[in-house]
């Protein structure tokens, strides 16, 4: 597989943007220059290495074998050969010799950072790409020249370009036994081409066995400016994938024969050719755990060949690493333990920071397990001396010696294309040699040489090969020798949990039945006393007085509730929630954001999930912010608890899109700063959303002329794809808005251009209006008692709900907070209180409706035969405010249950407890004694997926931009 | 001389305001149950008022010149008390102009919070509406923001809606946490410490507290030694009750470090204090007990703090204090969003009451318990006998979403239910269907 790189070049060369012959001719061996007079002279290049144990490749070993180099290659290996007449013999009893280590992600420089997951809403922001601002006042997007428009899609950049090799950087890595690596662009989102080099001083032409050995891909939202385009997750995997359809459109118009303009000049574009035809690979740092499955989908849309660099966090998600299908580059940066100042501080500490501490060393064993091919990088790792005491962790935390060698040697020489010239010892490839006195995964064992090249490179006589053991004074040398060895027993051991543990169904039975419980239908039924609920695998199979359980209840585990006393009630639906999204809420940068999508950034893991579900949720509709006009689109998701992202979403449920209109996307409460994006009044943002209205229009009727035609194919624009989605029917809107006019105003433009609005957000003095939004048909989905917060506010009441549901609205309550959601039902009640709604009206505010107006009521909503299985148990009234929820059923699988939920947090607590003894056992026990810093910050590296948790109160909606109260 | 005396005018209607608000009127109210709170409830019962003030409370009580208010089917509860809030301090939280909650200085004890009540605050009758009659209005700023006091919600004036002034001095307790971000995410990295610098910070930090209750008790020992001539500072002034003991200290503390911390500094001190905040207080429920010390507690719906905890661990929290025999009443907390959602104050009693309060509990934490706390118990916070008659007359349980405030009297005067609300709600309620 690793000869197709021979293909790609061709091409590029056949365009003229390279003109690198020697990468052309293949292997080369460096051939010694002949130095002038004053220089060094060469040193001779015939040797003969004896006696050592030669580690052929991983899990071949010749004892007592001899090596021949001649110019660079190995000419020999093997037991019973004589060295000849002109090699200079190296005796090597007692060494062990590998093949030269590779390291396929090599950063040089430590300006390269993994993703950052730290995800604060951004404060400011303005015009992202360039486009929309005031004229003359743009943001300057840093892409001067041509190229991608936005500053962090650089695909055309090439790190071959600018290599030179370092000295000391050089020796740092010699000391590690590596000899070649494939070096990595290090800034931007699609960053550029990586080149393999060899490391060793000298002409950097020669250096360079591959000047494209993959692209790049980094997920990571802070790569642009502060205020610029993508700025967020999904808006990062949206520039992507933009960018990867301009690719293919550009590839697709320069293979037409005729054409009447010029064609556009973009490297960029061009240089994704070789990545769409598969002739390169792609690296994808997907920077967490979840983003290991949206990273590879995205790259199975264009049909990329991946290679994913490790987050260290896939034991989140083993499954889903997984299924990814592709090879992991894995860093070993561990994080150590923290050093804090008193013992009350380790209470900051969470559940999940000791359980990613204790994880970490088990990570690339836990891939190995899943029979993922793996290989190990220095990346990441800030003191590179802790390489090789971090590889004897995870070698004592069961990953083989044989698949460490192989993830240092064989993979990297194979994902990098190269194993043709390293990798092995064997005849005819590259001298590229690691020698130890000893066995390299013996920390203790000192590093001897490397050879690169045929060139040896010795340790210098002093360096020690780790730093990991104290001095030893001479009295108790023996006690820290037990205390080490208690020491890595206790590392060696996993004491954390999976997260898995925690979640998932409770119980599945084949068929259920719920007796003699107070029955709130939300549907034509409605509310039913002494009645019972039929369940037959995932639908409800009936609703009534003294059913029968049907033939199923001879099934075994067939279930049977005694509901007297309590109330069931439909699953409750929260139309507005932002409480399982990964990697920030707003795409804030630019005003229109179509083409983002919070379906590409569910997020499976956050507590959120069991927390809301405690509090009778079933489904929820995950919405982008409203810093701007036109935001992302919508996920509508089941809180199947335990399922990963795509098992999430609830299948068909029409698609959908956030507007926003008001003080928000006039950025009224952003700061001064904030006043050159377009629109800053209402009427601008009405005029904003004519624009692209008549955008799509216009890019439809390019299309619909292709299709009929052929010709030209316009331009794939995934912004206004959905905003054409939305011409059509096919995509709901979902418009954040307040006042009274500005909805009315809203309403009618889109009348305008024959759209029916799906809902109207939060619509707080929609009360002033209801008669308009009936007549429309759009639904009403309000806070039930928000206001004063911001002055458009001012004139929201609580009686909204209860006026609007008269004027023949369909009203819904919704969250827009993560508290909010889990007590939806309470929230209803208030409809009974102002304004006087009857209660199974006001019920249908957290049920039904919200299903109708997410177009999802004929599965959910109600508790009718045929509908999803989704429903909540109530020990009192669910508007009664001393109800507590004690069952949450999805699909006919219990997913919450109060008394499980008791025993979960204990088990939770008992986890915490003992990973905390675990921690001041090897505290102790030394185990601090040179971390470092880094080391120990990486302890409290935030991770996308429990970013949001913790929020003590959250009201994205009240400020727009940022989710601090 | 005419502006003295229009300025002595001025003063004695004031004084009338203040002094006089009581109907002087007797009163007898009927009710299907008086939740007397410290007595237990009393079906059909009835309250006899004087002046403004509680007389008698039982059934069949003397009628002879009372004017009658029959409350059928209703409920009587005494006014609801709304500890530490911002209200009429803020009437719209992203406008800064109509925001008076925070003043500038770290150490401003001579702030006084009562006196920049704006009585007529939309945020005001929103929050009577549900049954809110007192609101306890506190200052926000530095470590010493100010003294709070006791609003009543109706009056005419800010003079007239003083309940009580000087109800506490406020101290906001440091933040203990350390900031764990690596230095790499600090947009200026300059201002990276380490945990042991943000440890040593912290102490400072702790010590300047220390210091600066040192210097209060020195100034008053001075003052008492010195003459005439003593040269007074309206800080150190403002200190003395707080010295001297006759003022409560209302410590701001929310996280575990901090409330352990404080109540540390208090026994150290020997300076009696009351939680406001509290959010980990649970977790300290017995040292809290121990010391008698009260908790405004503001966190019911606060999404669980750390990743271990059970799901509920903030609806249980009271309930566990309770237990624990810790004093608690509940707040929803300073800034914008607690004044304006305050008529929820009765819900976050109602969710603990769900998970474990018994329900006197609950009720007496939104009623007496922050009167004892607040030190206005003498006159507010139950119905018995000499109490101000601060009642609410409901259609159901005010801990149930689904009741109504009926009716209001602050000091034996009916007050309005009227909100801009109800106003808005009335007016659109009755727009004509357009064409």
């Amino acid at each position: 597989m690793m000869n197709l790189f021979r293909q790609p070049f061709r091409s590029l060369l056949k365009l003229g943007l390279i003109s690198l012959v020697a990468a052309l001719t293949g292997l080369q061996a460096v051939v010694a220059p002949f130095p002038p007079p004053g220089q060094r002279p060469e040193p001779p290049g015939v040797h003969a290495l004896v006696g050592a144990r030669v580690v052929l490749k991983p899990g071949l070993t010749n004892e007592n074998a001899t090596i021949l180099i001649r110019d660079g290659k190995i000419e020999a290996v093997g037991q019973n050969i004589s060295p000849p007449a002109d090699a200079r013999i190296w005796v090597m009893k007692g060494k062990t010799i590998y093949a030269g280590f590779i390291d396929s992600y090599l950063t040089l420089d430590s300006a390269t950072r993994p993703v950052q997951t730290t995800m604060t809403v951004p404060i400011a922001a303005t015009s992202g790409a360039g486009f929309f601002g005031v004229p003359g006042e743009e943001k300057d997007p840093g892409s001067p020249g041509p190229g991608a428009p936005l500053g962090t899609i650089t695909p055309e950049f090439r790190v071959a370009r600018t290599y030179t090799p370092n000295v000391k950087t050089l020796e740092s890595l010699h000391e590690l036994g590596f000899t070649a690596g494939n070096l990595v662009p290090s800034k931007g989102i699609l960053r550029g081409t990586s080149a393999f080099v060899l490391l060793m001083e000298g002409n950097p032409n020669e250096l360079i066995l591959k000047p494209d050995t993959a692209q790049h891909i980094a997920f990571d939202p802070r790569a642009a400016g502060e205020d610029t385009y993508p700025h967020s997750l999904m808006g990062v995997i949206a520039a992507v994938r933009q960018t990867f359809h301009d690719a293919q459109h550009h590839d697709k118009l320069k293979s037409m024969e005729q054409r009447e303009q010029v064609f556009p000049f973009n490297p960029a574009l061009d240089s994704l050719k070789p990545v769409l035809e598969r002739k390169m690979p792609v690296i994808l740092e997907p920077g967490s755990a979840l983003m290991v499955d949206r990273a590879t989908r995205l790259a199975a849309e264009f049909n990329l060949k991946p290679i994913i660099l490790s987050s260290g966090q896939e034991w989140r998600r083993p499954e889903l690493a997984k299924a990814a299908n592709a090879a992991f580059i894995v860093p070993v940066n561990f994080p150590s333990l923290p050093k804090l100042p008193e013992p009350d501080d380790w209470d900051q500490v969470t559940l999940d920071q000791l359980r990613a501490w204790d994880w970490a060393a088990e990570n690339p064993a836990l891939l190995r397990r899943e029979k993922i091919t793996i290989a190990l990088t220095l990346h990441g790792l800030a003191d590179r001396k802790a390489f090789r005491k971090n590889l004897q962790l995870a070698l004592d935390r069961g990953l083989s010696r044989e698949d460490t060698l192989a993830a240092l040697t064989t993979v990297p020489a194979a994902l990098c294309g190269i194993d043709n010239q390293v990798g092995t010892i064997e005849k005819g490839k590259l001298a590229n040699l690691t020698v130890v006195e000893g066995d390299y995964f013996d920390p203790a064992a000192k590093m001897h040489a490397v050879w690169v090249n045929g060139r040896i490179h010795p340790m210098a006589p002093s360096a020690p090969a780790t730093d990991t053991k104290a001095k030893p004074s001479e009295k108790n040398t023996e006690v820290k020798t037990d205390k080490a060895a208690e020491l890595r027993t206790s590392l060696g051991r996993l004491t954390a949990h999976s997260p898995a543990k925690f979640r998932g169904a409770l119980t599945n039975p084949p068929a259920l039945l719920i007796r003699n419980a107070t029955i709130w239908t939300s549907g034509p039924q409605g509310r039913l006393a002494d009645a019972d609920l039929l369940v037959v695998g995932d639908r409800i199979k009936a609703v009534g007085k003294n059913l029968k359980p049907p033939a199923a209840s001879a099934v075994k585990g067939f279930l049977e509730i005694d509901g007297t006393g309590l109330h069931v009630t439909p699953g409750i639906i929260d139309c507005h929630s932002h409480s399982m999204i990964l990697g920030g809420v707003n795409e804030s940068t630019l005003p229109s954001t179509a083409q983002v999508r919070i379906g590409d950034v569910i997020n499976s893991e956050t507590e959120n999930i069991f927390w809301q579900l405690a509090g009778g949720v079933t489904t929820a509709n995950l919405l982008h912010g409203s810093a701007n006009p036109i935001g992302g689109q919508n996920a509508v998701i089941k809180l199947r608890h335990g399922a990963a992202p795509e098992g999430l979403r609830l299948e068909g449920a029409p698609e959908g899109i956030k507007f926003a209109l008001g003080e928000n996307v006039k950025q009224s409460n952003w700061g001064e700063k904030h006043t050159k994006r377009f629109p800053q009044t209402r009427m601008g943002v009405r005029t904003f959303f004519q624009n692209r209205f008549l955008a799509a229009k216009n890019y439809q009727v390019g299309w619909d002329r292709f299709r009929k035609q052929g010709g030209e194919p316009p331009r794939r624009d995934l912004e206004l794809d959905a905003l054409s989605e939305i011409l059509r029917g096919e995509r709901w809107i979902h418009c954040h808005s307040y006042r009274q006019d500005e909805i009315v105003s809203f309403l009618r433009l889109m009348e305008d251009f024959g759209v029916k609005v799906g809902t109207l957000q939060h619509v707080l003095e929609g009360y002033k209006v209801a008669d308009e939004i009936a007549r429309h048909g759009a639904g009403a989905s309000c806070f039930s008692d928000w206001w004063a917060f911001k002055f458009e506010v001012y004139d929201a009441i609580a009686y909204a709900g209860s006026l609007m549901h008269q004027r023949g609205a369909v009203v819904s309550f919704n969250s827009d907070s993560s508290d909010l959601a889990r007590r939806l039902n309470l929230e209803a009640a208030k409809a009974v209180k102002y304004g006087g709604t009857d209660e199974n009206e006001a019920l249908k505010f957290v049920t039904i409706n919200p299903a109708r107006q997410l177009k999802i009521d004929q599965r959910v909503g109600s508790l009718e035969p045929g509908k999803d299985a989704d429903f909540a148990l109530w020990s009192k009234s669910p508007l009664d405010s001393g109800t507590v929820c004690l069952q949450t059923w999805i699909e006919g699988k219990r997913f919450y249950d109060r008394t499980d939920a008791a025993q979960r947090a204990t088990d939770l607590q008992k986890e915490r407890e003992a990973l905390l003894n675990k921690a001041s056992k090897i505290i102790g026990l030394g185990g601090l004694e040179g971390a470092s810093p880094s080391a120990q910050a990486a302890f409290f590296r935030e991770v996308w997926e429990h970013a949001r948790d913790q929020h003590v109160h959250e009201c994205l909606d009240c400020k727009g931009h940022h989710d601090k109260p | 001389m005419k502006l003295f005396r229009t300025t002595l005018l001025a003063f004695l209607l004031s004084l009338l305001g203040a002094a006089a608000p009581a109907s002087a009127q007797t009163l007898l109210f009927r009710a299907a149950v008086v939740h007397t709170i410290a007595n237990g409830d009393i079906a059909d019962g009835e309250v006899l008022v004087k002046a403004g003030k509680i007389m008698l409370i039982g059934r069949g009580l003397p009628a002879k010149d009372a004017q009658i208010i029959e409350l059928k089917g209703q409920h009587l509860y005494p006014g609801l008390i709304a500890p530490n809030t911002s209200l009429g301090l803020v009437e719209i939280g992203a406008v800064r102009a109509t925001e008076d909650t925070t003043e500038i200085g770290t150490f401003t004890p001579d702030v006084q919070s009562w006196i920049a009540v704006n009585p007529d605050s939309e945020l005001i009758p929103v929050a009577r509406a549900n049954g809110i009659t007192h609101a306890h209005v506190v200052p926000s700023g530095g470590r010493v923001p100010g003294q709070s006091g006791l609003t009543a919600l109706a009056g005419w004036g800010v003079e007239g809606i003083v309940a009580k002034r000087a109800v506490a001095m406020h101290l906001d307790w440091p933040d203990m946490s350390l900031d764990t971000r690596p230095k790499e995410q600090f947009s200026d990295s300059s201002k990276w410490k380490s945990p042991d610098d943000q440890a040593k910070d912290r102490r400072k930090r702790l010590k300047e507290i220390d210091d600066f209750f040192d210097e209060a008790s020195a100034y008053a020992k001075a003052r008492a030694a010195a003459g005439k001539d003593f040269k007074q500072h309206p800080a150190w002034e403002a200190m003395l009750p707080v010295v001297r003991g006759e003022l409560p200290l209302i410590v701001h503390a929310e996280e575990l470090r901090q409330i352990k911390a404080a109540l540390h500094w208090s026994t150290n001190r020997n300076q009696r204090i009351i939680i406001a905040g509290g959010r980990d207080a649970a977790l300290v429920a017995d040292t809290l007990a121990k010391t008698k010390t009260s908790v405004i507690f503001e966190h019911v719906f606060t999404l669980p703090p750390r990743d271990s905890d059970a799901h509920i661990v903030q609806f249980r929290a009271v309930a566990q204090l309770h237990k624990a025999g810790v004093k608690v009443a509940f707040g929803l907390g300073l800034g914008s969003w607690g004044a304006s959602g305050l008529r929820n104050l009765p819900y976050s009693a109602a969710q603990s009451a769900a998970y474990g309060l018994p329900e006197i509990e609950a009720l007496k934490a939104i009623t007496l318990h922050p009167a004892q706390i607040l030190g206005v118990a003498d006159r507010l916070g139950s119905i018995e006998q000499g109490k101000e008659a601060s009642f609410i007359a409901t259609d159901g349980n005010i801990l149930d979403i689904r009741s109504n405030v009926k009716r209001m009297w602050i000091a034996g005067r009916e007050t309005s239910l009227e909100s801009r609300h109800t106003r808005l709600y009335e007016k659109y309620k009755n727009r004509p269907k357009p064409n």
